[in-house]
């Protein structure tokens, strides 16, 4: 659905996307994952055709690059700032920006509705958005992406600094786009989301292309051993060792068999928090 | 509906709904024609007077016709008769900007004028109105040498002459100056007789002699001011129609600035993102925000003019008239909606975009006169209003108001304009970012 080959983009001196390919497929949520100040929204940029690449290309399948307007027919984007305008109602909105998309009265005035359904928010559709609340202006800019039906839609960080409400309406959302055969890429800070939603998922970081793959198989490269940490004693007197492992059950039978007062066991299976870190480091990002 | 037609119209209806902003383009500009066109004495009448409170301590004939001249000018509001401690308390408080005081002596000076006494007139202004002053001398002089002419004209000259002989013979003033005295007397006495002659050998053509205007018709200066205007058709009727020109004028400045920052915020709320990543080209997006503007500067210029002419009898008079306005707004409309596209393409955010808006119509405006009138200005400060499109949108807007300027004369300002319109748009689409 969407390709980039060998995209490279810099801001003066500053290297901010070196050499990143990968390509999304139809149908697929796709996590785009890093650091702040990694790449990830050049990255979008680029893919959007809201930014020119130095190097490289970008392709919506079948429609060439995203500049080109038959391509934009099919790109939804809801960028990370809350781009909706606060003097106009929800359904104003979306009727305005659905026009842009060459969309006639009335149908804008349904799809306008059918969007705001999807986030719930119909019922405050005659609202001016500069009423709504955070959350829910994030719910309409996730609306305003989905307007025209597109069938790629890119979602830059849409549940950041919601509540778990709105969090979980924009979660179920995704997946019902993609239950609808609706491309998304996703870029989130949120680990278990991106664990949650996406079928694939690509770390990058100073602007470089990490690892990608799904889930599981990221944590097999990347993850390390599950770690079962085994505690004995009370009080005082207690005493844990973690242990480094693949296979937890065999580590928790023998620590079982060895005797002792085992009074605690915590087994910690490596996740995508830890891919991440062991990709990017740990070191602080202020970017 | 075509996509530039959508985001203009979509621009507009968010102006209407930002009450700040429909205040600054629609409002401001209104109340600021009322107000400077009723300051500056379009209401009628008392307006524009300078007010003055009169001490007469004299009482003679004399004080009180003085007085009289005084009230009779149209550009003092005379209060009074009162006493020296009111009138400089209402000074004092700036109820009244000056006070004119009439000694005891003033009648028998203004008998005595020629044989040598001075007429005794003094005045005390409030400090923070000096600039009056200078009008306030002027005006006492001339009400008193048009009461010093009235003095010796008409029948009562030779009475007068006798008058100041007698007093110069019983109060003799000494050495050459007393000489000097009675030769002017002796000189007056056969100027009269034979002005009188010549009246009599030729009717006075204007009727006016002996009514102040000197002797036969007589004056020694003969001051007139005139406007210089094309004719009576092409004089501003009342001063609302060089107060609303400028009110116009600053409703187009609202327009760039609700406009320009309107779409720097757009490039940092994102909403710019969307319009991008939308399929119609930049240029239409460009295209769209300039045509909202555009018709919002339309609206502004119609909507001011239109009140204007219902309610404070600004006219336009006859069909040229209204083309030459026609022209003068498009080309006004423009040259703003240019000017918008600057603002918006140099300024990267929208806080930044209000401060360097406010600097730049600030400037333009001051050296357009929108602030100060232009003849306070120094020379260089007038000569670099050309650079201000506020000098050339009021030029045009004033030539077709007042001024009767033909389509020649409407030529230059409308291409400076033009011109304007052109540049900021070159520039400011140059400068346009996309993104933050």
């Amino acid at each position: 659905m969407l390709r980039l080959d060998g995209l490279r983009k810099s801001f003066g001196p500053t290297l901010a996307v070196d050499g990143v390919s990968l390509a999304v497929n139809p149908g697929e949520v796709f996590g785009l994952l890093g650091p702040n100040g990694a790449g990830k929204s050049t990255t979008i940029h680029l893919a959007v055709g809201l930014l020119s690449p130095d190097a490289g290309r970008v392709e919506i399948r079948g429609l060439g690059p995203p500049t080109d307007p038959a391509a934009r027919r099919v790109i939804g984007v809801a960028p990370q700032s809350l781009a909706v305008y606060d003097d106009l109602t929800g359904r104003e909105n979306l009727a305005f920006f659905a026009g842009l998309f060459g969309l006639g009265r009335a149908e804008r005035r349904r799809k306008a509705d059918e969007a705001l359904e999807a986030v719930g928010l119909l019922d405050r559709a005659a609202d001016r958005a500069g009423t709504y609340s955070g959350g829910m202006k994030r719910r309409l800019n996730l609306a305003a992406g989905i307007v025209h039906d597109p069938s790629l839609i890119v979602l830059d960080e849409p549940t950041a600094g919601v509540d778990p409400q709105s969090r979980d309406n924009i979660l179920g959302m995704v997946r019902r786009l993609a239950q609808r055969g609706r491309t998304v890429v996703y870029t989130t800070h949120y680990m278990e989301e991106a664990e949650k939603l996406c079928d694939r998922v690509a770390v990058i970081d100073r602007g470089r292309l990490l690892d990608l793959g799904t889930v599981h198989e990221l944590i097999a490269r990347h993850g390390g051993d599950t770690t079962v940490t085994i505690t004995r004693g009370r009080g005082d007197h207690a005493r844990s060792d973690a242990v480094p492992t693949k296979d937890p059950a065999r580590t928790l039978r023998e620590a079982m068999a060895s005797g002792g007062d085992i009074t605690a066991v915590r087994v910690d299976r490596p996740d995508l928090e830890t891919v991440f870190l062991t990709l990017t480091g740990r070191s602080l990002r202020d970017a | 509906m075509s996509p530039a037609l959508s985001i203009a119209m979509n621009d507009l209806r968010l102006l209407l709904r930002d009450r700040v902003n429909a205040f600054f383009v629609f409002v401001f500009p209104l109340l600021f024609a009322m107000f400077f066109g009723s300051i500056f004495g379009g209401g009628g009448e008392g307006r524009g007077r300078m007010t003055v409170a009169v001490v007469d301590e004299d009482r003679t004939p004399a004080s009180l016709a003085f007085v009289e001249s005084l009230r009779a000018d149209e550009a003092l509001a005379v209060g009074g008769p009162m006493s020296m401690g009111q009138a400089e308390s209402l000074v004092r408080q700036g109820k009244t900007t000056a006070l004119v005081f009439l000694p005891e002596g003033f009648g028998e000076a203004s008998d005595g004028l020629f044989a040598g006494r001075s007429l005794p007139i003094r005045a005390k202004v409030d400090p923070s109105r000096r600039a009056e002053a200078g009008l306030l001398t002027g005006k006492l002089n001339e009400i008193a040498f048009r009461r010093m002419t009235g003095l010796f004209s008409g029948e009562g000259w030779r009475d007068r002459l006798a008058l100041a002989r007698d007093r110069l013979a019983r109060e003799p003033v000494a050495g050459p100056r007393g000489e000097a005295l009675g030769t002017l007397l002796d000189d007056l006495g056969v100027f009269y007789e034979r002005m009188e002659s010549a009246d009599d050998a030729a009717p006075d053509e204007s009727g006016r002699a002996g009514e102040g205007g000197g002797v036969g018709g007589f004056s020694p200066v003969d001051v007139k001011v005139e406007e210089l205007t094309r004719d009576l058709a092409g004089r501003p009727k009342n001063s609302y129609e060089v107060s609303f020109p400028q009110g116009i004028v600053w409703g187009l400045m609202g327009c760039v600035m609700g406009f320009g920052v309107s779409l720097a915020h757009e490039r940092t709320r994102g909403t710019l993102v969307r319009l991008t990543t939308a399929p119609i080209s930049r240029g239409t997006i460009l295209l769209g925000k300039a045509l909202a503007c555009f018709v919002a500067c339309l609206l502004v210029q119609a909507m001011l003019l239109g009140f204007g002419m219902l309610v404070f009898g600004i006219r336009l008079d006859g069909p040229s008239a209204w083309a030459m306005m026609g022209l003068a707004v498009l080309c006004s409309s423009v040259g703003f909606a240019g000017v918008m596209m600057f603002v918006a393409g140099i300024s990267q955010t929208g806080p930044g975009a209000e401060g360097f808006g406010r600097a730049l119509i600030l400037i333009l405006t001051m050296i357009g006169g929108g602030t100060v009138p232009l003849f306070m200005l120094p020379g260089w400060m007038q000569t670099a209003g050309m650079i201000s499109p506020f000098t050339w949108a009021t030029r045009a807007i004033e030539g077709a108001l007042w001024r009767g300027f033909s389509p020649g004369e409407m030529a230059l300002p409308c291409v400076v304009l033009i011109g304007f319109g052109a540049a900021g748009w070159v520039v400011g689409v140059r400068a346009m970012k996309w993104t933050t």
